[in-house]
């Protein structure tokens, strides 16, 4: 058992670093049952490691079935420790993201490593899956009051599907109603320009960094 | 007005080889679909048809004149003959739908596929077959044959395969091993066309794993392959997209005599590293220059590529980072052919500098 709340706070950002889901799954239940505050709990433990985590990745220690299993870490506390939330901290508005491959494309891991890293960046993420019509990223995006839109695809054939949701956008008169950002492996800063998009990122943490400066948030 | 060819491209690569006289360096835009709008047919037409792929990438070599023929429609072939489910789009290419199998405990229900019989493989052995005897006299025709590694992350899905790699090793080994087995199936079948296996590992990259996976779960089994190719006294290229420098020493451990690299890695970095293992292949990037660039675009790319690696001990082959999207423009699979073809050979550093600043 972990003498006070900061060492098990440190305990748990490092299971989440660490890849043990069992540790953070007992030192989740441990916060619970001493009464420590969830919403510090997951900040300062399961979001610290996940951005200690994220570190790895950019400095290549770690690769994707590194960050994979961290994420399985901080779940897997998450699943523990939100029902423990308090009214207001559950409630908090939240920047929302909707996210998706675009239609055509299944490859769906560097979509999920944009996600892991958004939400344990403090935003909402709704996650559209694989192979999603333009049309539904809009609607859902108009739907869920969504702050961005997330597209991504790993294939050059799919590539204009991306431009497809910002001209769906534009028709509808919802350009200015959401940041539209873009990545996956053929995609560049050029296209992203091309298609109008609001942005692009070459990576997971740098998609954090892009949708925290779209919508006004310190880094 | 370019310079025309004044060898075929078998009779190149054999005096490149030797270090003889050459009239251009090697040139390979990397045509897979793209050949369907050479002959104006659908993608999906390719589908189970052995003689349209022959007809379409035939007509795809002579339209262009380069110097490999690469029979190749989509990374899943192999994947789908041992049961994954691949969707085929209308004229776009094929993507994977399902894994075969979605847990540990039906590894031991996957069988080795038979090229003979299974989905689509017999289709591009007729492909292979027809090819090597239209020009295989004077074109090497390679059939593309996807890495273990890569094929078992199609049979149980990457999320759930690159998870096992840290949580279960040993059935990542046994994916690997019924993939290795179809593979090796595969490249006898395509021997016996006459052509040669090349292969992709695309999940090899250390976009996706670090070099340490990469040994243990990667190298060993392309290794094991390309020792069989070997063993009928063929060379081997492999192609690994993405990032690849930590791992370049490690793929030449494979006993791959190419390297196709990708525009995520330098061709003077790896030219300095493994330039006299190997030879080198890249790296023109096919979505930004040769999908969406313009000629000019495409000219400054390809001397950039012959300026940090025309050089190579081992020699180079001029070549997009990776398979041409579908759309590419003709004009720009032109550009990189004539822009060749005007550098000629040897490579004068003077012409170089000049023809990047005209």
């Amino acid at each position: 058992m972990s003498e006070n709340a900061q060492d098990l706070y440190k305990a748990l950002s490092d299971a989440v670093v660490g890849m043990d889901e069992d540790r953070a799954c007992e030192l989740s239940i441990e916060a619970v049952e001493r009464g420590f505050d969830a919403y510090t709990t997951i900040e300062r433990g399961l979001v610290d490691g996940m951005g200690r985590a994220g570190d790895l990745f950019e400095s290549e220690e770690y690769f994707i079935p590194e960050l994979l299993l961290c994420s399985d870490a901080m779940y897997a506390g998450l699943d523990i420790l939100r029902p423990h939330l308090k009214v207001e901290d559950a409630n908090q508005q939240r920047f929302k993201v909707v996210i998706g491959v675009v239609e055509g494309d299944t490859h769906d891991i560097g979509k999920n490593l944009v996600k892991i890293m958004l939400e344990a960046s403090g935003f909402d993420v709704i996650d559209l899956g694989r192979d999603i019509p333009a049309q539904k990223f809009v609607d859902t995006a108009v739907l869920e009051k969504a702050d961005i839109i997330a597209l991504s695809t790993l294939m050059t054939t799919t590539m204009d599907a991306m431009a497809e949701v910002v001209e769906k956008l534009h028709k509808n008169n919802l350009r200015e109603s959401f940041k539209v950002i873009v990545g996956g492996g053929p995609i560049s800063s050029a296209f992203a320009k091309r298609i109008q998009a609001d942005g692009y990122a070459n990576s997971a943490p740098n998609a954090v960094k892009l949708v925290k400066q779209l919508v006004g948030v310190p880094a | 007005m370019s310079a025309v060819d004044l060898m075929t491209p078998l009779e190149r690569f054999a005096a490149f080889g030797k270090g003889e006289a050459i009239d251009r360096l090697p040139c390979v835009p990397i045509v897979g679909n793209t050949a369907a709008r050479v002959i104006g047919v659908k993608v999906s037409q390719f589908r189970g048809n052995g003689r349209l792929i022959a007809d379409a990438q035939i007509a795809a070599y002579r339209r262009f004149g380069y110097d490999v023929i690469r029979i190749f429609t989509d990374l899943y072939t192999q994947a789908e003959a041992m049961g994954a489910r691949v969707h085929y789009p209308e004229d776009e290419t094929a993507y994977l739908a399902e894994p075969a199998i979605t847990s540990v405990e039906q590894i031991g229900s996957l069988e080795p596929a038979d090229p003979r019989k299974d989905d689509n493989l017999p289709h591009h052995l007729e492909a292979m077959a027809r090819t090597q005897d239209a020009v295989g006299r004077e074109v090497p025709v390679n059939g593309a044959l996807t890495g273990p590694f890569t094929t078992a992350s199609f049979l149980i899905g990457t999320g759930t395969l690159v998870r096992l790699m840290l949580r279960n090793p040993e059935a990542v080994h046994r994916l690997c091993e019924v993939a290795l087995q179809s593979s090796l199936a595969y490249a006898k079948a395509i021997l016996e066309t006459g052509c040669t296996p090349s292969l992709t590992d695309a999940m090899c990259s250390t976009t996706v794993i670090s070099p340490r996976q990469f040994r243990e779960f990667g190298q060993p089994y392309l290794k094991r392959l390309i020792d069989f190719i070997h063993t009928q006294g063929r060379a081997v290229t492999l192609h690994i997209c993405g990032k690849t420098h930590a791992i370049w020493e490690q793929m030449c451990d494979t006993g791959a005599d190419c390297l196709s690299i990708d525009n995520a890695a330098d061709l003077a970095e790896a030219k300095a590293k493994v330039g006299t293992r190997a030879r080198l292949m890249g790296n023109v990037s096919p979505s930004e220059v040769m999908l969406q660039g313009t000629p000019h675009a495409v000219r400054s790319a390809v001397r950039e590529c012959v300026g940090k690696a025309h050089d190579n001990p081992k020699g180079l082959i001029v070549a997009s980072g990776c398979s041409l999207a579908v759309e590419t423009p003709f004009e720009n699979i032109d550009a990189m052919l004539d822009s060749v073809r005007e550098l000629g050979w040897p490579i004068q550093k003077r012409e170089l500098e000049a023809a990047w600043t005209a």
